[in-house]
Parts: C-alpha cells; sequence; structure tokens
C-alpha cells in the first residue's frame, strides 16, 4: 500500500485532536465525535473469538467466529456458514471472510458476552461527552 | 441546573433516545423491518443494541394462481441484535402511562 | 488483534460479492483502505434458478470500495468440489442501504 493513502488519514486524526483540545465546547462535540465510533468499535473488539452472525443489506446471513474489526466496522469472520446455503450457494468454497462495514444490517450477538450495565454505562458516559 | 435536571433535559432529537436507555423502544428500518426490543446502547449514528428482539418484515407478495397482492409479514426473536444505524428510518420510545 | 484487511488474501483466488449482487471470483492483486479490490484472472458466476451456475470470463478487474460487500478467500479444495453446472439459486439480491 502505497504511504500516501495513510498520511491523510493520520493528519486528519492529528488535526481532530489539536482542534478538541485547544476550543471549548463545540470542539468538545467535535471531539465526542471521535469518540463516537469507538463505543461499538470498543465493543466489537472484547467480542473478538465469539460466534456472531452478520446480516447483510441483501439479506444474506453469515454466521462465524469474529476475527476483527476496524473503526469502520468492518469485520472479518472464519469458520464461516451461510445461514441458508440453499438459497445463497455463493459461500460454500469460503471458510472467512471480509465484510464492509457499510453493507453490514445486523449483527447477532452471542447472548453469553452481552453484559447490558456495561453497555448502559459506557452509552452514557458517550452521550454525556465524557 | 442540578446534575440530574441536566440528565433529565432534553434539549436534542438525540436526548430523548438516552432517556429512552434500558426501556423498551420499538425501531422502524428501511426495507419494511421493524424491531421492538429494550435498548442497550447506541451512538450519535443511531447504531444500536436491543436486547429480547422481536423482529417484524413486511413483505408484498403475489398469489400465483390469482394474480392478487398480499401483504405477509415474517417474526422472529433475537436475544441481542447489533443494528447499524443507517438502516434506521425511525426510533420511538415508551408510552408513559 | 489486527485491523480486518485483505493482506492474507493477497495472490490467492478470492471471491467478492458486489453491492449489486454480482459473485466474481478472481486472484487478488491489489487493495487499499477503501476497499478498492484488483482482480486478475476474473470471471463472473452468473446465477439462474432455471439453469447451472454460468462463468463468464472478465480478464482484469478493478473493482471500487464502495460497490464490495464481502471478499473471501476461495479454498480450492472445497471449490474442485462444487458442480456449478447442478447449482440453481436465484441471483442475489443488491445491497438496499
Amino acid at each position: 500500500m502505497s504511504p500516501s493513502r495513510v498520511v491523510p488519514l493520520t493528519f486528519a486524526r492529528g488535526a481532530i485532536e489539536k482542534i478538541a483540545k485547544s476550543r471549548s465546547r463545540r470542539a468538545d462535540v467535535k471531539s465526542t465525535r471521535v469518540l463516537d465510533v469507538a463505543l461499538f468499535y470498543s465493543y466489537f473488539k472484547t467480542l473478538v473469538g465469539k460466534p456472531v452472525t452478520v446480516e447483510l443489506k441483501n439479506d444474506l446471513a453469515i454466521a462465524g467466529t469474529l476475527v476483527s474489526v476496524d473503526q469502520y466496522l468492518n469485520i472479518k469472520l472464519e469458520n464461516t456458514r451461510v445461514t441458508d446455503e440453499a438459497r445463497y450457494p455463493h459461500m460454500r468454497s469460503v471458510r472467512n471472510c471480509f465484510i464492509r462495514g457499510s453493507v453490514v444490517r445486523y449483527v447477532q450477538l452471542p447472548e453469553a458476552a452481552v453484559d447490558v450495565d456495561i453497555l448502559h454505562d459506557a452509552t452514557r458516559r458517550e452521550a454525556r461527552g465524557a | 441546573m442540578s446534575a440530574a435536571e441536566e440528565d433529565a433535559a432534553v434539549r436534542e432529537p438525540l436526548d430523548l433516545i438516552r432517556l429512552a436507555l434500558d426501556e423498551k423502544v420499538y425501531v422502524k428500518l428501511r426495507g419494511d423491518r421493524e424491531a421492538r426490543g429494550r435498548l442497550h446502547a447506541y451512538d450519535q449514528h443511531l447504531n444500536m443494541i436491543l436486547g429480547d428482539v422481536e423482529e417484524v418484515i413486511t413483505s408484498t407478495e403475489t398469489d400465483e394462481e390469482t394474480f392478487e397482492e398480499f401483504t405477509k409479514t415474517t417474526k422472529r426473536s433475537v436475544p441481542f441484535l447489533f443494528i447499524r444505524g443507517d438502516a434506521v428510518t425511525l426510533v420511538s420510545p415508551p408510552l408513559r402511562s | 488483534m489486527s485491523a480486518p484487511t485483505l493482506t492474507n488474501m493477497l495472490d490467492a483466488r478470492v471471491s467478492v460479492i458486489t453491492n449489486d449482487g454480482r459473485h466474481i471470483v478472481g486472484t487478488l492483486r491489489g487493495f487499499d483502505q477503501v476497499t478498492n479490490v484488483i482482480l486478475e484472472d476474473c470471471a463472473e458466476r452468473v446465477y439462474s434458478s432455471e439453469s447451472g451456475v454460468e462463468e463468464a470470463p472478465l480478464g482484469v478487474y478493478m473493482i471500487r470500495g464502495d460497490n464490495v460487500a464481502l471478499v473471501g478467500p476461495v479454498d480450492e479444495e472445497l471449490d474442485a468440489e462444487l458442480d456449478l453446472s447442478e447449482t440453481r439459486a436465484p441471483p442475489l439480491k443488491a445491497i438496499k442501504f
């Protein structure tokens, strides 16, 4: 990958952080926007290694183990299995995949890995802009 | 304003969602989908996590013999569901009686 | 956890599902942060409910990231076992935002 693609993003993040530090209330709104992506990004990071089912906006549903996630909520899964393989035979020879965050409609979460108190606290903290 | 009053104030649309945290909400989504469930997390994109979710999908189908159109609803339950905000069109907090 | 990338799939055969519902199989020769991908020796697998899967050769394709829904490496052994001429399925729907 060419470094020219990386540099603009690094620059932008640095600039936003600087603005957030130097300004008061209005800048705080901006800085929470940056943090805001982090709520679900951080949460999905805690689900790495756990089984999830990702449903796409074309109705394709893929079950698998969560391998990784990034700030766009792009997702990597392994040991994948399409839920309705008869209707969707396209992925029969694919056992792991990268899913673009923008095409995700739902992610079914493993019940055992959801702590609602932690979610409530994290959400309140973010809503306050902490 | 005290901290408690500050927390209860509604100044912008998302404050209404904040007050619905840990309450049952109704969410309308693109593609004739609706979900009801307990709101456990959200952000300002309206990404959210709902618990004890009931999802209803409404679709229009055509009878193969009479060619009459009818609407079909499909229901399902999901224990915990992350919903991506860009599919959300409406959020309604619980009715207070 | 490293960020999700396509690095481990470079120079491998991959399946790409595009937002307009096409399924393209080819050798991944390049990609970037926005999921633009370069595929060599690629072919579209065209699905139909009435007849088997047809493969339409396409040569080299650069698919714009906006239009990429999913990328996954093809397990060549599993793929060789597939009888595509006997596979019947309606075409994939487009991604509806």
